[in-house]
């Protein structure tokens, strides 16, 4: 039977029907030199729109191989896997390759940004490879994660903090359902941690959907929900708070 | 951004830029060389071995009907049958007449020789021939430029009261030029009371105990205007192969069309025959075989040349590129994250190796056709015949470039494309 979720939109919605990531007995299975390996077990669950989940484990618990999933850069070995309604499998390389572009917006610890390119200029990327560049749109999201003044610069003239800001903006330019954040905090300072914290609570505020993998307690505490991973095996927490609004 | 992703991928790997820009010139110099050598190189090697005389020869087909008793030839050495001397211009006509280069027709009569104050000489092979005669575009033509080996003491008829002859005669004679002689048709009455000897020829073969006289002249001595019996020509010609060989009247008419383009002996000796009535014309296969074994192999030498500096440029291409691959595996990644597709990264990558290709090969075609005027300078005495700039040959070397450039990169990029995106972010590909 389907969970239930408090949505202020509509009290009736099941779980499955607002869901926009949704798994149904998904497994990765890596095979190589006569042996195989199975990096995700039979995972059953789903993330509903708005929905801030943090995903933690031990190292090789499978978190990496479920957010390349998630981030539509692989797909199960078994199972289906949804986004959006749509499932993955049916999907040509090509299609994927547009349905990453429009439905998912990494956020990366190592931030991952082209160090020849200016800030402003590593938004426009994703706008260049999604349909086509708008400076105006880029300096806007930039500006809201507040790295307006820091546009022009390039980022080894950035601190950590804002480099990271500049790839949350990055991540947003092209308006995606899903944020994708790859411990959004593991490369910073405290004081920096908090205005990414911040930043990302700001965002599920205006109802984006966060999947955050963490091994920081303290970030995953911010999160509605927490998918715990151990030996592949998904263990799923209870809902930590209603949903604020669903965003397709 | 396409632009600028460009223009960074060239300011931020100047080196491998370079060295790959450097791959890729060395080889489309050494091909253009090659090439603009291999353009010019027929036309000098047929002027090399012009030296061995002409490569057709046209005879009366009547001629090439043996008369033979008890299998003996008696048919005079003449034979009786003649061409005519006006049918010549005909050649012009024919599909590859720009491709004949010297002409010489001769008519050999019999005459006696009677030295002022000395003996007569009687019975003698006397040769109408072609001195200086223009051709087309201001060249002159005739025999001493078919037979360049012939040395001329004194200097070559002008007119009909002028006569060369052979050394042996001269000595035979104690003929020395100037001398003033008589010369008449045997047991005829024609004949002309004066003329002089203006040259004594040294040919090192049986032409020394010939008398060479104008052709108009021996026409008027022998009594048969417009006549000449035997035709040589030199003609410019593609290296006979098995499709030379073939019968034209047994091909297919789309092959036979094939056939009849081809600059061969074979099928310029054809043409001469549909234009001149009565004419049987042959190619004289030593002097065509040579020419022919000359530049087969020398052609293949410049197409191994041309093949083993576009490969040695496609690997310092590919070894280039695959470290360059390699410094921006996270770049790649990353855009593929991103959501971008193969398609969208490989073109990236292409486009910096087609900009690259398209400027190396640029200056290639440029040094290229330095080298090959300062080769074809030195390997031809001194006076280079090949074009300062072959403006055909610049698309083709460009495009060499191009398929060397992607070629050669290929592989890398496939190899950068295949990795998991992901493992690459991460830093563990």
């Amino acid at each position: 039977m389907a969970e239930v979720v408090t949505t202020s939109l509509n009290e009736n919605q099941t779980r499955a029907e607002c869901a926009v990531i949704a798994l149904e007995h998904v497994s990765r299975e890596y095979t190589g030199r006569g042996a195989s390996v199975r990096a995700l077990d039979d995972a059953t669950f789903s993330i509903v729109a708005g929905e801030w989940v943090a995903i933690t484990g031990p190292s090789g618990s499978g978190k990496s191989t479920l957010v390349n999933m998630l981030g539509c850069l692989d797909r199960p070995t078994a199972g289906t896997l949804k986004i959006d309604g749509a499932d993955l499998a049916a999907m040509s390389p090509t299609e994927l390759d547009r349905f990453r572009a429009d439905k998912i917006g990494f956020i990366f610890q190592q931030f991952h940004l082209i160090p020849y390119l200016s800030a402003l200029e590593n938004v426009m990327l994703a706008q260049y490879f999604h349909s086509m560049t708008d400076e105006k749109e880029a300096r806007a999201s930039l500006e809201r994660v507040g790295m307006g003044h820091r546009a022009q610069h390039l980022p080894s003239e950035l601190s950590g903090g804002e480099q990271q800001r500049v790839c949350i903006a990055r991540a947003l330019i092209n308006n995606p359902p899903i944020l994708l954040a790859d411990e959004p905090t593991g490369n910073l300072d405290q004081a920096n941690q908090k205005i990414v914290a911040n930043l990302l609570k700001d965002l599920h505020q205006t109802g984006h959907t966060i999947v955050m993998v963490t091994h920081d307690p303290e970030m995953a505490a911010l999160a509605q929900r927490k998918i715990a991973l151990s030996h592949g095996k998904v263990f799923c927490h209870p809902i930590g708070g209603p949903v604020v609004s669903l965003r397709r | 951004m396409f632009l600028r992703l460009l223009y960074e991928s060239f300011a931020r790997q100047r080196r491998r830029k370079l060295l790959a820009g450097l791959a890729i010139l060395l080889g489309t110099t050494a091909v253009t060389a090659m090439l603009a050598l291999a353009t010019t190189i027929g036309d000098r090697i047929h002027q090399e071995l012009a030296v061995y005389g002409a490569n057709i020869v046209v005879t009366p087909k009547a001629d090439q009907l043996a008369v033979k008793i008890g299998g003996v030839d008696i048919k005079p050495a003449t034979g009786g049958a003649y061409l005519k001397e006006s049918d010549l211009a005909k050649l012009k006509t024919i599909f590859w007449a720009n491709n004949i280069t010297g002409i010489s027709p001769e008519l050999p009569i019999k005459v006696d020789l009677s030295i002022y104050g000395g003996a007569t000489a009687n019975d003698l092979l006397g040769i109408g021939l072609w001195f200086d005669h223009p051709l087309t575009g201001g060249t002159m033509t005739g025999a001493p430029q078919l037979h360049p080996w012939w040395k001329i003491e004194g200097s070559w008829p002008k007119g009909p009261g002028q006569l060369v002859v052979g050394r042996a005669l001269a000595t035979k004679y104690n003929i020395h030029v100037p001398m003033r002689a008589g010369l008449a048709i045997p047991g005829a009455q024609n004949g002309i009371d004066d003329v002089v000897i203006y040259g004594i020829l040294d040919s090192g073969d049986d032409s020394e105990n010939k008398v060479f006289m104008t052709l108009n002249t021996a026409q008027n001595l022998n009594g048969t205007p417009d006549a000449i019996s035997r035709v040589d020509i030199s003609a410019q010609t593609k290296p006979e192969d098995a499709f030379a060989r073939q019968d034209p009247d047994t091909l297919t008419p789309a092959k036979r069309e094939i056939w009849y383009c081809r600059p061969y002996a074979n099928s310029i000796a054809y043409q001469i025959r549909e234009a001149i009535p009565g004419a049987d014309a042959q190619q004289v296969r030593k002097v065509e075989q040579s020419e022919g074994t000359v530049l087969e192999r020398i052609s293949g030498l410049m197409w191994l040349i041309s093949a083993a500096a576009l490969l040695a440029a496609g690997f310092a291409v590919s070894a280039a590129m695959a470290t360059a691959v390699l410094e921006r595996r996270g770049e790649i990644g990353l855009m593929r994250s991103l959501g971008a597709s193969r398609t969208a990264i490989a073109l990236l990558f292409y486009a910096e190796n087609g900009l690259l290709a398209i400027v190396a090969g640029a200056i290639g075609y440029l040094a290229g056709s330095a080298l090959a005027y300062t080769l074809g300078a030195h390997i031809f005495s001194g006076v280079s015949t090949t074009h300062a700039l072959n403006p055909v040959l610049l698309p083709i070397v460009v495009a060499l470039a191009l398929i060397v450039a992607i070629a050669g990169s290929t592989p890398s990029i496939r190899a950068a494309l295949k990795q998991d995106p992901s493992a690459i972010l991460r830093g563990d590909a």
